[in-house]
């Protein structure tokens, strides 16, 4: 009962060999590590591209010169002012700058078929760096667009310009790997088993794909890239969806990438959230009576006007109904009659001070005092208005006042608010943990650092109020603007940060990004992203540290068809 | 039995041996120095730290190919310079040259061979 099973385990076991040996094999092969192959296409020059650490450096023959186009490799920005040599065929050469990152020289080896080694040494930024890199210039040198490709032994041009694509890539390279190392497993196993007659067959099934094809692609790829002397390249997507972007045409778009590296993040949450002026530094100007409104000497402030603490910004002028005119007047004619008596009484006491108590005397004197002060309050009231003060420093932000009106009491007459100091109040549906940090970004884009100031207890809308104090420039915000609020959460998350101009919607409704996998290449990758803060994207699944992402002009990549 | 346990022993050496020996890429050399791929060749490069440099041929299988014939020039960077030198065919698989100054191991530059067949290759440190 042992025996077969472990016969099966063996059988197994040669299968993962014959998968892991196939895919090492299929990675090794034509003596080539790690960059996948130069795009093919028929409208482009030859072209060859190296790169280190720093440097990324595209040369193209056009003609018999050569055109070096010098980037940054985790930046892709153009590097100017570098003394060039190249070490090719024909001796040193040394191209001098045509432009920014761009520097030409003629090479009457570009024009020669071939294969042409150059070694590039570039003084740039204080290091010294050698590339090397092989141009392969096609026989065909004819200035033609579109060159024929070679019949390619029965196999349809197209067809195979498609296949040698395919294969190319590292992905699918290693799935042709493992289906034919799934036959070739199945074969052993029929071997093992004693079928050897379907073991034959299998196996020669496995063999004939690897066999044939391959010696097929390789020698069809130079007859598919029979290029002329194009005057220009033309960017292009490739069936798998990557693109072939010339470097002329990465300047044009402003193309630059940035570097993915994995740290941790604090992770953002999302608030709505609307500008409000900062209860310290705003205030209302409110009319405690009901009156008409007067304009203060020099008329109403005008909206934006700064003022100060104190500054009267209007008069409000109580009216007299007739009824209670009458009785202003009857308490005059009563305070009248009264002030005549007391008065009268106080001369009579006046003459007799002699013979009466000083008391008295004293009594009738405050009494007629107090008689005149009411008079005099009595005619006053009649004519002064009340004046409204500013109540804080600031500017005025709005103001209903028009000369004339009837303020009722309790109306907001202005609203001043120092435009310097604006809060935002946030509505937290769940209590949060924010670690003090915040930022707000608006519809537009536009994003502000915010300071966690705190959160209230009572609900609203089913949700508590969170208030914020704006760090950064105030400039340009008004209040009642909404926006939505990222407060940073006290757990970290860990991941790769990206801007959010990075991040594209495929065509298929996919999150994708764009690598910059070779010089001229770039591949979309399909990601889930996290919301981070205002500015960037926490990417969680997709692509890995060590890769270069282009952010600037990452929409107009999306656009080549 | 023991048969087939020593199979299944010998496959699992196999397996996990496998993907080693293909990464070779700039891998240490026989020599000491750092291998790396030029065109259809392996080339060596021992420095050490004295001007002279030495740069041993082989091909993919790592078996040495006699010098002879062979042409390359160096390009290496020395103290933040790029340095040009060319190199001559020595004994056996070697091919030495002298560089300006002193190169300490480790230095980046390229070397530019060329076989006897006229054909060209290039190798990057």
């Amino acid at each position: 009962m042992w025996l077969p099973s472990t016969r099966f385990a063996t059988s197994l076991l040669l299968a993962a060999a014959m998968v892991a040996g196939a895919a090492s094999a299929r990675a090794h092969e034509g003596h080539d590590h790690g960059a996948p192959p130069p795009p093919t296409s028929s409208t482009i020059a030859p072209r060859a591209d190296a790169s280190s650490a720093d440097l990324e450096l595209v040369a193209i023959a056009r003609g018999d010169k050569l055109e070096i186009y010098l980037d940054t490799f985790r930046g892709n920005e153009p590097i100017d002012g570098a003394e060039i040599e190249i070490d090719g065929p024909g001796g040193i050469l040394k191209p001098i700058a045509a432009g920014a990152g761009f520097y030409t020289v003629v090479a009457p080896f570009a024009a020669k078929p071939g294969s042409h080694d150059l070694a590039i040494t570039i003084p740039a930024n204080g290091v010294v760096d050698v590339l090397t890199t092989t141009l392969k210039v096609s026989p065909s040198t004819q200035p033609q667009a579109v060159a024929t490709p070679r019949q390619s032994w029965g196999i349809d041009p197209a067809f195979a310009q498609e296949l040698g694509q395919r294969v190319g890539q590292p992905g699918t390279s290693l799935l042709i790997s493992l289906g034919l190392g799934f036959i070739a497993g199945v074969a052993v196993t029929a071997l093992v088993l004693g079928r050897r007659r379907a073991a034959a067959g299998l196996i020669l099934l496995a063999l004939i794909p690897l066999a044939t094809p391959t010696g097929v692609l390789a020698d069809s790829a130079p007859g598919i890239s029979s290029p002329g002397v194009a005057a220009r390249d033309v960017s292009q997507r490739f069936p798998d969806g990557a693109l072939f972007v010339p470097k002329p045409t990465q300047r044009i778009l402003g193309l630059r990438t940035i570097f993915t590296e994995q740290r941790a993040h604090r992770r953002a949450i999302e608030l709505p959230g609307r500008v409000i002026p900062d209860p310290n530094a705003s205030g209302l100007v409110q009319a405690a009576v009901g009156g008409r409104l007067l304009p203060p000497p020099g008329g109403f402030k005008p909206l934006g006007t700064p003022v100060k603490t104190g500054d009267v910004l209007a008069y409000v002028n109580p009216p007299i109904s007739s009824a209670d005119l009458t009785t202003q007047q009857q308490q005059a004619r009563e305070l009248d009659q009264q002030i005549s008596v007391a008065s009268r009484k106080f001369e009579r006491l006046r003459a007799i001070e002699k013979v009466i108590a000083r008391g008295q005397l004293e009594d009738a004197e405050l009494e007629l005092k107090g008689l005149h002060e009411r008079r005099a309050n009595l005619a006053r009231a009649n004519k002064e208005p009340e004046p409204l003060m500013a109540p804080v420093d600031g500017i005025i932000a709005a103001s209903n006042a028009v000369a004339g009106q009837m303020a009722e009491p309790n109306s907001i007459i202005f609203q001043i608010i120092d435009p310097a100091r604006l809060w935002v109040e946030a509505l937290s549906f769940e209590p949060q943990s924010t670690n003090g940090m915040a930022q707000g970004l608006f519809a537009g884009g536009k994003s502000i650092e915010l300071a966690y100031v705190g959160t209230g207890l009572a609900d609203r809308n089913q949700s508590v109020p969170v208030h914020f104090a704006i760090r950064s420039d105030t400039a340009g915000l008004r209040a009642g603007q909404f926006m939505t609020v990222l407060a940073t959460t006290a757990n970290d998350r860990t991941g790769i940060a990206l801007p959010r101009e990075a991040v594209l919607r495929g065509p298929n409704g996919q999150s994708i990004v764009y690598e910059h996998s070779n010089a001229e290449r770039f591949v979309p990758r399909e990601v889930r992203i996290e919301q981070l803060d205002a500015e960037r994207v926490l990417i969680v699944a997709g692509i890995e540290p060590g890769k270069r992402v282009v952010t600037t002009g990452a929409e107009l990549l999306n656009q080549i068809r | 039995m023991n048969r087939a346990r020593l199979a299944m022993l010998s496959l699992a050496a196999a397996i996990v041996a496998a993907p080693a020996a293909f990464a070779h890429e700039a891998a240490k050399g026989k020599n000491g120095g750092l291998r790396v791929d030029a065109g259809k060749y392996h080339a060596e490069l021992v420095v050490d730290g004295t001007p002279t440099v030495a740069v041993f041929l082989s091909d993919e299988d790592d078996k040495p190919i006699p010098a002879a014939g062979f042409k390359a020039n160096a390009i290496l960077v020395i103290d933040g310079k790029s340095q040009r030198f060319d190199l001559v065919p020595a004994e056996g698989s070697k091919l030495t040259g002298t560089a300006p100054a002193a190169v300490k191991p480790g230095a980046k530059g390229a070397i530019q061979i060329t076989a006897p067949d006229g054909l060209t290759a290039q190798a990057k440190y």
